[in-house]
C-alpha cells in the first residue's frame, strides 16, 4: 500500500495511466458509507457472524429474508451437544487455517470469548454475550460453554475468532486486528487506505475457495456521492437510503429492500405524569397510524411494529397484538383517563399537561424524520411534543423527563436478546438503553424471565405470544416500524445468494454481498 | 525597518504564541459539556453499560485534567510525535502528509488563479474606472463577496454535477481506482473553481482601489501628460505601485483561503486537511484538532509575516512597526 | 430614501410577517419535495413544511442571530478598545497582542472549535462569533480614541479649562459610539455568514431550530434527488439579506466618516 502522495509523485514523472476498477469479471466493487477498518470482532466487527474474513463457531445460513436464519456449523464441526444443565459441548472443525496460517484449536476460542467479557478490553459487544458464563477448552478441538438459560446457545456463538496471539490486553479499539485483521474467512485483507479497502480470496480456506477473487470496499460517506458512483458506473453495489434508492434504478442496475428485525420506536419518560398514565401511552400507540409513517417516510421500505417481535419470529409472533390505527378511539381514552383538552388545545389533567421533548441522534436523518412524524401524528390528539435533535451523552442525562427516538435489533437471530432487555425492567448494569423509561405490564416480567430461560420449542413460542398480549394491553414504548434495508446493486452475470434478515447493523457487509463466498457463475 | 528584521521579529513572537494557543485550545475543550467517549463509540455508546463506560474512560484516560493532556501532547510533540488519532484511525502524522498534498494542490492552484484573473481585471476595471467593464466587474464582484462559498459549491454540484453530468461532485477519484494524474485533476476542477469564485471578490476590489487611486496619483497623471498610455503606462507606472503591493497582500487572505478550504472540501469531499477540521472539532478529537488549530495558526503568522515583509520591501513608503 | 434600506425593511418584514401569517407548521410527509406551484410558492422541503414559510422562519433566527452577534461584539470590542485607549501603559500593550494573538487564528478555524463543542447551542455560536470579531471593533475605536485624544481642539479646550468629563463626554463619545455604530453594521454580514457556515456544516444550530444554514445543509441531500427549489430560495434569501446589510454598513460608513482621515 503506497502513500497516496508518493503515488503521486511517481505517477507524474511516469504520465497518465488509465484508471483501473472497470468490469474486471473476478472483482466486484462495494461503495460503503461507513469508516473503514476496526476489524476487530472482539469489538463488534460482524458479531452476528457474518463476514468474508472471520468465521464464527456457527453461522446464518438462510435462502430468504422473511424467516429467521438456520445458524449452521462453521468452525464447530457439528451442532451442540448437551453436556449438562446449561452447558453444551461443541467439537471445533479440523485442519483450519487463519490468513497467517497459524491452525485452529480450542485455545483461539476461549482466548476471544475471554477477551470479550474482560473489562480491560473495553468491547463494545460485552452486553451481547452476557448469557454465557464459562467458555473452557475440552482438549485442543472442542471447547465446552455454560450459559444461564436452557435456550438455544448458537445465537450466542457467532463471533468472529481470533488467534490467541493475536488477543491484547488493551481496550479493544486499539489492538492490531483493527487494521490488520487475522480470520479463518473465505477472504483476507491485502490493502487498507481510509478511503478503499481491498479484499482477496484465499486458496488455503477451509471451505470451498470463492469464485469472486477480489472484493474492493470504498468508503464515500455521502449518500447522493454514493447514488452517482452506481448511476456511473465505478460502483457495482451499494447501500442507500430509501429516498434515493429509487433514483438510482435503471438498465443493468437493480434495487432490492431486505428485511431486518432493525426496529425504530419510542421510549417514553420515566418521571413524566402523562406517560406514567397507561391509558395515555396506550392512546399514544393506538393513535398514531403506522401504515403512513411507512409509506410516506420510509417510503415504502419498511413494516410497522408494535411491538419488537416481528412476523419472522413465525409462531412467537402474535398477530392479534398488533394495534390498529384509531383516532377516534385513541381520543375516547384519553378523555375517559381525565386528559381533557386545555385552552391551547393540549390535554392537562390536575395541573399536568400533556407535553414533553422527544430526543434523537442528531446525527441520523432518518431517526430525526421519524420523530417530526410522530410529533406531528400526536398533534391531533392534543399531545405537544418537540422534537430536538441532540447527541447521546446528552440523551443519557435526560431519561427522566424527555422521550427518546431509540432502535435495536442488533442481534436479532434469537428472539430472547430481541426482546427480553428492551421490554423487562431496569436491572443494575443493563445498558441505559434498555426500557429507559422503566415501565411495564403486570406480570410481564415474569413471562420474561420464564420465556428467555425456557429451551426453543412450542411452549417458548406460546409465553412470548402471552409476552405480547400482555404487552400490547399495557405498553410501555412506542414501537413505529421495522426498516427494509435498501441495496442498490449491478447485475454482472453472478448468481448470488439471496439475502437474509438484518440486524440493527448495516452496509455493504450485507444485503446480496453476506455470502459473497458463495456466488457462482 | 526592513523585511529581514521584521520577519525575524515575527518568527520569534510566533513560537509562544502557537504554544499559547494550544494550551488555549485544550481548556476551551475541557470545558466542553460532551463525552469523548460518546464520540469514540459512536452509536454503540447506547449498548454499553455503566461499568464498561467506565471501563473505558480508564482505558482511554478521558478523565484526565486539560493541562495534564496539554503537557502530555507538548512532550510528544518534541519527540516528533503528533499522537494518534480516534476519528481516522491512524497516527496524525499520517494523516498529515497523505493530506496535505491534497490541500496544497487545491489551494495553491486556487490562490494562484484567483490572484491571476483578480489583478487583470482589477487593472482593467481600474484603468477604465466608471466604464461598462468596472460596473460588471465591481457588482460580480461585490455580490459573490456575499456569497458564502458553500452555496457556490452547492450551485456546481447542482448544476454541472447533477444538471450536466459534466463532471464528478466527489472524492479525489472514482471509488475504487488508483490515484492517477488524470482522475486527480478532473475531480479537482469543481472544488477549484469553487474556490478560486470565494477568493476573487476581495483580491479583485483591493486591486481596483489601488489602481484608481494611483490612476489619480500625481505621478501617473504627469507621466499622462508625457504621452505614455494603455500597456506602457500600466507596466510602468501604474503597477508597480498599485498590483505589487496588493500581491503582497496575498498572505494576509490566509484565513479566508483556509476557511473557504474547509467548507470546499467538505462539500466536494475532497481528501485534504481542512475537511477532517470539522471531523475532529466535532468529536473532541485532540490530537489531531491541535495539531490542525497550531498548523492553521502557524500559516496564517507565516502568511501575513511575509506579505508584512514584503510590503515593506517592495514599498519604501511603508513602515510597519513588526 | 436608499434602497438599501428599503430592502433591508423588507427582508425584516418578511422574516416577522410571513411566519405570523401561516401560524403554526406541521410536518406532513406525504407532501414533502414537492416543486414549487399552487398551493406551495416556493415548493415543499424534506418534512413537507411549505419552503416559503421555512424560508422566512431561517431568515428570521439567522437575522436575530447576527445582530445578537454583532452587539456582543461590538461591545466588547468597545468595552477593551477605550480601556486600552485611556489606560494606556502595559494595559494597551497587552490587549494590542491579545488583537494580533486572535488575529493569528482564521476565524472559522476558531468558530468550528468552539461551536462544535458545545454543538448546537445558540450562545457557542454568538460565543465563538463575538470572539473571533471583537479585535477588529477593538482596533477602530482604540485608534479613533487616541487620534481624537491628541486633536487640537481637545487640547485647546483642557486649557481653557473644561473637566475630563465634559470633554469625555463631549467629544470622546460621540467619535467612539459612531466608530463602534460602523463597525456593529459591518459586523452583520459577517455574522449571517458565518452563523449560516457553521450550520452548513454541522455544527452551528440544529435542524429544528431552523436558520438558512440548516436549510442549506438539508438542501445538500435534496438537491441531488432534484429538489432544486430547497437550495434557490434559502440561498437566495441568504445572499439578498447579505448584500443589503453590506450596502447599508457602507452607507453607514459614509456617513461617519471619522474627522481625522481615514482609519478603515
Amino acid at each position: 500500500m503506497k502513500s497516496p502522495a508518493i503515488a503521486l509523485a511517481v505517477v507524474l514523472v511516469a504520465g497518465c495511466a488509465a484508471p483501473s476498477g472497470d468490469a474486471d469479471s473476478d472483482q466486484i466493487v462495494l461503495s460503503d458509507g461507513y469508516v473503514l477498518g476496526g476489524y476487530n470482532p472482539v469489538n463488534g466487527y460482524a458479531e452476528t457472524g457474518v463476514s468474508p474474513i472471520y468465521d464464527g463457531l456457527y453461522r446464518p445460513v438462510a435462502t430468504t429474508d422473511t424467516a429467521l436464519p438456520d445458524l449452521a456449523p462453521a468452525l464447530a464441526s457439528e451442532p451442540p451437544q448437551p453436556a449438562g444443565p446449561n452447558t453444551w459441548r461443541l467439537p471445533l472443525r479440523s485442519g483450519v487455517t487463519f490468513s497467517d496460517g497459524s491452525a485452529l484449536d480450542s485455545a483461539d476460542v476461549v482466548a476471544t470469548y475471554q477477551a470479550v467479557r474482560d473489562p480491560a478490553v473495553a468491547s463494545e459487544i460485552a452486553t451481547s454475550v452476557a448469557p454465557i458464563l464459562r467458555v473452557r477448552a475440552d482438549g485442543p478441538d472442542a471447547v465446552t460453554v455454560e450459559l444461564n438459560t436452557a435456550a438455544d446457545p448458537r445465537p450466542y456463538l457467532l463471533l468472529g475468532i481470533l488467534p490467541s496471539e493475536k488477543v491484547e490486553a488493551g481496550p479493544a479499539a486499539d489492538w492490531a486486528v483493527n487494521t490488520a485483521p487475522v480470520g479463518t474467512g473465505p477472504y483476507r485483507l491485502e490493502s487498507l487506505r481510509p478511503d478503499q479497502a481491498v479484499m482477496v480470496a484465499r486458496e488455503d480456506y477451509w471451505g470451498e475457495p470463492a469464485q469472486i477473487k477480489r472484493v474492493v470496499y470504498t468508503y464515500t460517506p455521502d449518500d447522493n456521492a454514493r447514488a452517482q458512483a452506481m448511476v456511473a458506473g465505478t460502483a457495482d453495489g451499494t447501500s442507500l437510503p430509501p429516498r434515493l434508492i429509487d433514483s438510482v434504478e435503471r438498465d443493468g442496475i437493480r434495487t432490492v429492500g431486505v428485511e431486518s428485525a432493525d426496529w425504530r420506536g419510542v421510549a417514553l419518560p420515566a418521571g413524566d405524569p402523562f406517560t406514567a398514565d397507561p391509558q395515555a401511552r396506550l392512546a399514544m400507540n393506538i393513535g398514531v397510524d403506522r401504515e403512513a409513517l411507512v409509506r410516506d417516510v420510509l417510503v415504502g421500505y419498511g413494516r410497522v411494529a408494535s411491538t419488537p417481535v416481528a412476523a419472522v419470529y413465525g409462531d412467537a409472533y402474535d398477530p392479534d397484538a398488533q394495534y390498529r390505527y384509531d383516532l377516534e378511539r385513541a381520543r375516547t381514552l384519553l378523555d375517559a383517563a381525565g386528559w381533557r383538552a386545555g385552552a391551547d388545545q393540549i390535554r392537562e389533567k390536575g395541573g399536568a399537561r400533556a407535553t414533553f421533548e422527544l430526543l434523537y441522534n442528531a446525527q441520523d436523518t432518518l431517526r430525526r424524520d421519524i420523530s417530526v412524524a410522530f410529533a406531528a401524528a400526536m398533534k391531533p390528539l392534543g399531545i405537544d411534543i418537540r422534537p430536538r435533535g441532540t447527541s447521546w451523552d446528552e440523551i443519557d442525562t435526560r431519561f427522566a423527563d424527555a422521550a427518546v427516538l431509540l432502535g435495536g435489533g442488533s442481534t436479532p437471530y434469537s428472539i430472547d436478546s430481541q426482546v427480553h432487555d428492551t421490554l423487562h425492567t431496569r436491572v443494575p448494569d443493563s445498558s441505559p438503553y434498555s426500557n429507559p423509561g422503566n415501565f411495564t405490564a403486570p406480570g410481564l416480567d415474569e413471562l420474561l424471565e420464564r420465556a428467555s430461560a425456557s429451551p426453543s420449542g412450542t411452549a417458548k413460542d406460546e409465553l412470548y405470544r402471552r409476552v405480547q398480549a400482555v404487552y400490547a394491553a399495557e405498553p410501555s414504548h412506542v414501537f413505529l416500524v421495522f426498516l427494509d434495508h435498501a441495496y442498490g446493486y449491478r447485475d454482472l452475470g453472478w448468481q448470488q445468494s439471496a439475502p437474509i434478515l438484518e440486524p440493527h447493523a448495516h452496509g455493504v457487509g450485507w444485503g446480496p454481498w453476506w455470502n459473497l463466498a458463495a456466488w457462482k457463475r | 525597518m526592513d523585511a529581514v528584521r521584521l520577519l525575524g521579529i515575527r518568527a520569534a513572537v510566533a513560537i509562544p504564541l502557537t504554544v499559547a494557543i494550544s494550551a488555549a485550545m485544550f481548556w476551551v475543550a475541557s470545558l466542553s459539556p460532551f463525552d469523548p467517549l460518546a464520540a469514540y463509540l459512536g452509536s454503540n455508546y447506547q449498548f454499553a453499560t455503566e461499568s464498561q463506560r467506565a471501563a473505558m474512560r480508564a482505558a482511554y484516560e478521558t478523565d484526565m485534567p486539560w493541562w495534564r493532556a496539554w503537557w502530555q501532547w507538548m512532550g510528544g510533540l518534541a519527540h516528533g510525535d503528533l499522537g494518534w488519532s480516534s476519528t481516522q484511525s491512524q497516527p496524525v502524522a499520517t494523516v498529515l502528509t497523505e493530506r496535505m498534498p491534497f490541500t496544497l494542490l487545491l489551494s495553491g492552484a486556487a490562490l494562484l488563479t484567483a490572484a491571476a484573473v483578480a489583478v487583470v481585471a482589477g487593472c482593467i476595471a481600474g484603468m477604465r474606472s466608471g466604464g461598462v467593464i468596472d460596473r460588471v466587474c465591481t457588482g460580480v464582484a461585490v455580490v459573490f463577496a456575499a456569497v458564502p462559498p458553500f452555496v457556490v459549491s452547492l450551485a456546481l454540484v447542482l448544476v454541472v454535477a447533477v444538471g450536466l453530468r459534466w463532471l464528478p461532485a466527489s472524492g479525489a477519484v472514482a471509488p475504487g481506482a488508483d490515484y492517477t494524474v488524470a482522475g486527480v485533476l478532473r475531480h479537482a476542477i469543481l472544488p477549484w473553481v469553487a474556490l478560486t469564485v470565494s477568493q476573487i471578490p476581495w483580491l479583485l476590489l483591493t486591486t481596483r482601489t489601488a489602481v484608481v487611486a494611483s490612476t489619480q496619483s500625481d505621478a501617473v497623471r504627469g507621466a499622462r501628460a508625457r504621452g505614455v498610455h494603455g500597456w506602457a503606462l500600466l507596466r510602468g507606472h501604474v503597477a508597480p505601485v498599485s498590483v505589487l503591493p496588493t500581491l503582497a497582500l496575498l498572505g494576509t487572505r490566509l484565513p479566508e483561503l483556509i476557511a473557504g478550504a474547509a467548507i470546499v472540501e467538505t462539500v466536494f469531499g475532497w481528501p485534504g486537511m481542512a475537511a477532517v477540521l470539522v471531523e475532529s472539532a466535532a468529536a473532541l478529537d485532540f490530537p489531531l484538532l491541535a495539531a490542525l488549530t497550531v498548523g492553521a495558526a502557524l500559516a496564517v503568522l507565516a502568511g501575513s509575516a511575509l506579505s508584512d515583509a514584503a510590503a515593506v520591501a517592495i514599498d519604501p513608503r511603508v513602515r510597519i512597526a513588526a | 430614501m436608499r434602497w438599501p434600506w428599503i430592502v433591508l425593511a423588507v427582508i425584516g418584514l418578511a422574516a416577522v410577517g410571513i411566519p405570523l401569517v401561516a401560524g403554526e407548521q406541521v410536518a406532513d410527509f406525504s407532501v414533502a419535495l414537492r416543486p414549487p406551484g399552487v398551493g406551495h410558492l416556493a415548493g415543499t422541503d424534506h418534512s413537507g413544511y411549505d419552503l416559503l414559510v421555512r424560508t422566512a422562519e431561517g431568515l428570521r433566527v439567522s437575522l436575530l442571530i447576527a445582530v445578537v452577534c454583532a452587539v456582543v461584539a461590538t461591545v466588547l470590542g468597545l468595552a477593551i478598545g477605550v480601556a486600552a485607549a485611556l489606560l494606556g501603559g502595559w494595559v494597551d500593550a497587552v490587549v494590542m497582542r491579545l488583537v494580533d494573538g486572535f488575529n493569528a487564528l482564521p476565524h472559522l478555524v476558531v468558530g468550528i472549535v468552539i461551536a462544535a463543542m458545545w454543538r448546537g447551542e445558540p450562545l457557542a455560536i454568538i460565543a465563538s462569533i463575538a470572539l473571533t470579531h471583537w479585535p477588529a471593533v477593538a482596533r477602530v475605536v482604540r485608534a479613533e480614541l487616541l487620534a481624537v485624544a491628541d486633536a487640537g481642539w481637545i487640547q485647546t479646550a483642557r486649557l481653557a479649562g473644561a473637566s475630563r468629563w465634559f470633554i469625555a463626554r463631549g467629544h470622546l463619545l460621540p467619535a467612539v459610539t459612531g466608530q463602534a455604530l460602523v463597525a456593529m453594521v459591518m459586523l452583520l454580514p459577517h455574522a449571517v455568514w458565518h452563523e449560516s457556515t457553521l450550520s452548513f456544516l454541522g455544527v452551528g444550530l440544529s435542524p429544528d431550530r431552523a436558520s438558512l444554514g440548516t436549510l442549506l445543509s438539508e438542501a445538500r441531500g435534496d438537491v441531488l434527488s432534484g429538489a432544486w427549489w430547497t437550495l434557490v430560495v434559502p440561498a437566495a434569501a441568504l445572499i439578498v439579506t447579505a448584500l443589503a446589510f453590506a450596502a447599508v454598513g457602507t452607507l453607514v460608513r459614509e456617513r461617519h466618516r471619522p474627522p481625522v482621515g481615514q482609519v478603515w
